[in-house]
Parts: C-alpha cells; sequence; structure tokens
C-alpha cells in the first residue's frame, strides 16, 4: 500500500518538474517561500516503512457508501495524482524531525498522548476517516463517518466533531501543500445535520497562498452530493523556524542569544525541520503564534527579517527575500 | 413548545442553585443522579471535580461555586447523553422514529462527555443571570492533542460550540448551530486551564448571535475569540 502511494509520488515528482511554473495558485512558490516543494512534504509524511498503526483503513464499522467511496480513490491512486495519507495516533509519529521550541515541553511523559480526530479507539465508535490529497492540484478529500460518541442533537453527529474534521483535513492539506500547521481562524456555515454513522464527504481545496498563509475552503456533502452538510474556510499558518530564536529586542523574552548551537551556514535542509541561517526575528502579527506568557517566546519581535549571510539551499529556487512589515492580522 | 424546552432547564438550574451554597456538593445528595430501571442508564452530572482535574480547575470552579451561593450564578448540569428530557425535547423535530428508539440513546454519547476522566474534556459551566453571561472552565486532556504539546482546534472549536450554543439556548430553548466563526490566537497548552466567556449579543427572530472567548486561567491570554450564528429550531419543520 505504501509502496504505491511512494511509486505514485515518484511519478508526481517527475510531472512536478516538467510543470514547475505557478498556475493554480498566484502569488507564491511553496519551494521559494518555505524551502520544501509539496513532493518532499509528502514523501517525508508517507514513510515506506513503519511499524505505526494506520487507522485510515477499512474496517467493519464502516458504512457501504465509505467503503465504495474509499476503493474508488484508491484505484485513483494507482492512476497517479490521488495520494492516501496515513493516519497515525498521534500528531508526533507523523511529524517528525519538528522540534518545538524548548520550554514548550508536554504535560505529560506516560506517551499516551492522541491525536484528536483518533482519539476514540473503538472501531466504529468515533472517528472513522480516510483522507486522500492531490498533490499537483493541491486538494483533499476526506471520507468521515461519525460514530455514536460523536453525538450532539440526538442522532446526529455534534458540530464540533465535523469542525474538529474540518481543522484536521486543513491542517494535513496545508502542511503538504505548504508547510501550513497551525490554524489561524476557522469559518463554518452549517447547513445540514449528518446522522451518526453516514459517510460526509469533506472536499477541501487551497485557494491560495500569500503572506505565508494557506487559505482553504471546504464543502462537506452527502456521496451523492444532494445534500450539502456544511461549508467552511480556514487560514493555516507554517512554522517557519523551530528553534528558538536568538536575542533580541523584546524585553519580556527570556530566550539568550546563542541558546542551542550556532546555525550552520548548509543549514537549509527540506521538511519542517528546516533551519534558518543567522538572525531571526519573529513578526507576531505574521505567524499568528505565540507561548503563553509563562513560557518562554521563542517568536519574539516583531519582523521577519533574514539578514545577509542566508544561502538558498538546492532546492529552493529564489533566496528568500526580506519579508515587509505586516499589520495585524 | 420552545417554552416547554426552557422549563427543564430553568428548573435544573434551580436544583442547582441552593445546591452550591448549602455544602460542598460531594456531601450532599444529588438530584442530578437518576436511575431509569426500564433503560438501566445512569445520568451521570459531569461537573463534579474529579481526581483529573488540575489545581488550577478545582480553584476556578470553587470560585465561581461561592459565587452560586447569593443566586446570581448557577452551575449547568453536564449529562453523558445530553438528559432524558433533552431528547424527550427533540422528539417533536424528528418524525423518523429510528432516532428515537431506545437501543440508539443508550450507544450514544455526547460528544464532550464521552471520555475517561482527565484524558478529554474536563469542563465546567456556570451562568449569569443577570450578565446573560456563560462562562466555561475547561481542561484538555491528553486525547484532544493537535499539534505536540497543544490543544487541536478542533477540540477547541467543540468546546465554543458547546459553550456558545449553551448561551443560546438558554436564551431561545433548542437552538441549531449555523454559522462559527473562530480566530485562533494563541494555542492553548494541552492539559491547561482556560475559561470560556460567551454572551448573546442579539436576538433577531429565530436567530441567535452569539460571541465569545477564551481566555488563560489567570485571564492574561486571550487564546481564541468566536462569534456563532444559532437558529431556533421551528416545532413545525422536520430536522431530516
Amino acid at each position: 500500500m505504501l509502496r504505491r502511494a511512494l511509486q505514485v509520488v515518484a511519478r508526481c515528482g517527475q510531472q512536478g518538474a516538467l510543470l514547475r511554473a505557478p498556475r493554480i495558485l498566484p502569488g507564491l512558490n511553496p519551494a521559494s517561500a518555505f524551502g520544501s516543494s509539496t513532493d518532499s512534504l509528502v514523501s517525508r509524511f508517507c514513510p515506506e516503512k513503519t511499524d505505526l498503526k494506520d487507522y485510515a483503513l477499512p474496517n467493519a464499522s464502516w458504512c457501504p457508501d465509505m467503503l465504495s467511496l474509499y476503493q474508488e480513490f484508491l484505484e485513483k491512486t494507482k492512476s497517479g495524482g490521488w495520494i492516501k495519507l496515513p493516519s497515525f495516533k498521534s500528531n508526533r509519529d507523523h511529524i517528525q524531525g519538528l522540534k518545538l521550541p524548548s520550554g514548550l515541553a508536554v504535560a505529560s511523559d506516560k506517551g499516551d498522548w492522541r491525536i484528536f480526530t483518533r482519539c476514540i479507539p473503538v472501531e466504529g465508535q468515533g472517528y472513522e476517516y480516510a483522507i486522500f490529497f492531490h498533490p499537483s492540484e493541491k486538494k483533499s478529500v476526506c471520507l468521515f463517518q461519525p460514530g455514536p460518541y460523536l453525538e450532539g442533537a440526538p442522532g446526529f453527529a455534534h458540530g464540533g466533531s465535523l469542525a474538529a474534521m474540518m481543522d484536521e483535513t486543513f491542517s494535513k492539506t496545508a502542511y503538504l501543500a505548504g508547510e501550513g500547521l497551525f490554524t489561524l481562524s476557522l469559518n463554518i456555515r452549517f447547513k445540514n445535520l449528518i446522522p451518526v454513522g453516514s459517510l460526509a464527504v469533506l472536499n477541501v481545496v487551497v485557494e491560495k497562498i500569500e503572506d505565508q498563509k494557506l487559505y482553504i475552503s471546504c464543502v462537506t456533502q452527502s456521496r451523492d452530493q444532494q445534500t450539502v452538510y456544511a461549508k467552511s474556510s480556514g487560514k493555516e499558518v507554517p512554522s517557519l523556524s523551530p528553534r528558538p530564536c536568538p536575542a533580541t529586542t523584546h524585553p519580556q523574552d527570556k530566550q539568550v542569544r546563542g541558546s542551542g548551537p550556532p546555525l550552520g551556514s548548509s543549514s537549509f535542509r527540506n521538511g519542517v525541520g528546516h533551519l534558518l541561517e543567522a538572525q531571526v526575528k519573529c513578526r507576531r502579527s505574521q505567524l499568528g503564534f505565540l507561548s503563553t506568557c509563562e513560557l518562554p517566546n521563542p517568536y519574539c519581535t516583531d519582523s521577519i527579517q533574514v539578514t545577509s549571510n542566508l544561502e538558498p539551499n538546492a532546492h529552493s529556487e529564489h533566496p528568500l527575500k526580506l519579508l515587509p512589515p505586516q499589520s495585524q492580522p | 413548545m420552545l417554552r416547554s424546552c426552557a422549563a427543564p432547564l430553568r428548573s435544573l438550574g434551580a436544583l442547582r442553585g441552593p445546591r452550591g451554597g448549602a455544602c460542598p456538593p460531594l456531601c450532599e445528595p444529588r438530584p442530578a443522579l437518576r436511575s431509569f430501571s426500564s433503560e438501566k442508564v445512569i445520568y451521570k452530572d459531569f461537573s463534579i471535580p474529579n481526581p483529573s482535574w488540575s489545581k488550577d480547575l478545582r480553584l476556578l470552579f470553587d470560585q465561581f461555586m461561592k459565587k452560586c451561593e447569593d443566586g446570581s450564578w448557577k452551575c449547568l448540569p453536564l449529562y453523558k447523553h445530553g438528559s432524558l428530557q433533552r431528547i424527550q425535547d427533540f422528539k417533536t423535530f424528528f418524525h423518523d422514529p429510528k432516532f428515537t428508539k431506545e437501543d440508539v440513546m443508550t450507544q450514544t454519547r455526547l460528544f464532550t462527555s464521552s471520555f475517561e476522566e482527565g484524558l478529554g474534556f474536563e469542563h465546567a459551566m456556570f451562568y449569569n443571570d443577570v450578565e446573560k453571561r456563560t462562562v466555561c472552565l475547561f481542561q484538555g486532556g491528553l486525547y484532544l492533542e493537535g499539534m505536540p504539546g497543544f490543544l487541536h482546534g478542533g477540540a477547541i472549536a467543540t468546546m465554543i460550540d458547546s459553550t456558545l450554543g449553551m448561551s443560546a439556548l438558554i436564551a431561545g430553548g433548542i437552538v441549531m448551530t449555523a454559522n462559527l466563526n473562530i480566530n485562533f490566537k494563541r494555542p492553548i497548552p494541552l492539559c491547561s486551564v482556560v475559561v470560556i466567556n460567551s454572551q448573546v449579543d442579539k436576538v433577531e427572530g429565530r436567530k441567535i448571535f452569539v460571541s465569545g472567548n477564551v481566555q488563560s486561567a489567570d485571564e492574561k491570554t486571550l487564546h481564541s475569540e468566536a462569534t456563532g450564528l444559532f437558529i431556533q429550531l421551528d416545532p413545525d419543520k422536520s430536522l431530516t
């Protein structure tokens, strides 16, 4: 299964090389902005060999609609274009190599965290879903079947469970399309209730990537598209630098210059764990994300500026440019 | 119809008021526990402090329970099934008998109460009748993770939906979420305690506009802001 997915990825990579000119998404070439192409992100995301259990596989609780639509998409992965994303118990298993700034330690070291959408392990009781991603068109389809433990109104799925499914699909799509990781905003218009145990299909599209924000939209409908369950949109931002921000000007900041090893000149890398050389000052408003007040804030001041010692890596097409000052989103 | 929906909520609220003032919750016989022998289901009140609650959460809970003593605040009971009364209220909106079968009821769980102690949504809700404000104290457990170390955006969305929805429910009876808009400002660390405030901004016919925010326990950090639109259900129309 995964080997097949990788073959598809390789084929996509070849096709991608021919179609490198920006087409669908104005304003961004992901490779230049974040240092990683979609193909490389996909190949990191879909490991060739893993001991981890993939939860996005059919089981006895799947309704016939979900099974048959899953098979349809599985066929599409063979002919190229689509990729089935694995779904592990925790995001930590997915995003390997991502180091969060020190100080943002987890509450428990017992290792029993679960990603919210895999929180109910009993087959069929919680979230049953599988996500298929189309790298070149930067869109996804999520097949979602809410179980009885996700109930809100009697017999129907809780609005929050659908919101979580949307957020999760947005997050994975944004990551593969442009290293988006954190949700800035979520806007959902609920139209109809989803009966517990029935299939809802989420069609997710990256509309545009602008100012390091990925704008994503989604329509959730029944399989025959006769019933629209909800329409939603969201904004995701990437994590630019996992390392603590050295120095500087923010008086509250407890980070000191020089914490951690010096950043080397050859430190542009693929994937989320890429490092920026030289001094990086982070803009609060651009990232839209801060640690809480008690913890050292790795993203200190107001503008992302990369000074001149930068060397682009082999995968980026343009050197990282100085980002212009941004107003509060 | 809708008046009769609001009435059970008010009576539940009335049960809660004196309880908080008379003695600590655990010492008093709990009117919220019922055993329906015909269905063999126990509707447990889920907002009793349990061992998984952190010190912060307990402190805040006690503060709010104290506020309940003079009657201005009420602690809202939370049920695993969302109460038999709630299901009865919904029955009139369903014309499909499939949704009111007993076995469906016993298999299902209200999403926000379907986790083991400490692993999911540990929360308690309070309502102030004068300010018309609903407050939810929320501690997200290990099963609600998104990015490592932080709460999943969807888990936050679920609690915001529940809290804003409770405000709307108190104002307008049985409601459904029509729109939900959330701006995430800062991620919420896993297992930390946050306070979700919510109030009704205006009511236009069957539309109820609610807004709210999510703050850290010490009110120093604004984690999210949200607005929502809820629609009162029309008893003449079916849900399906």
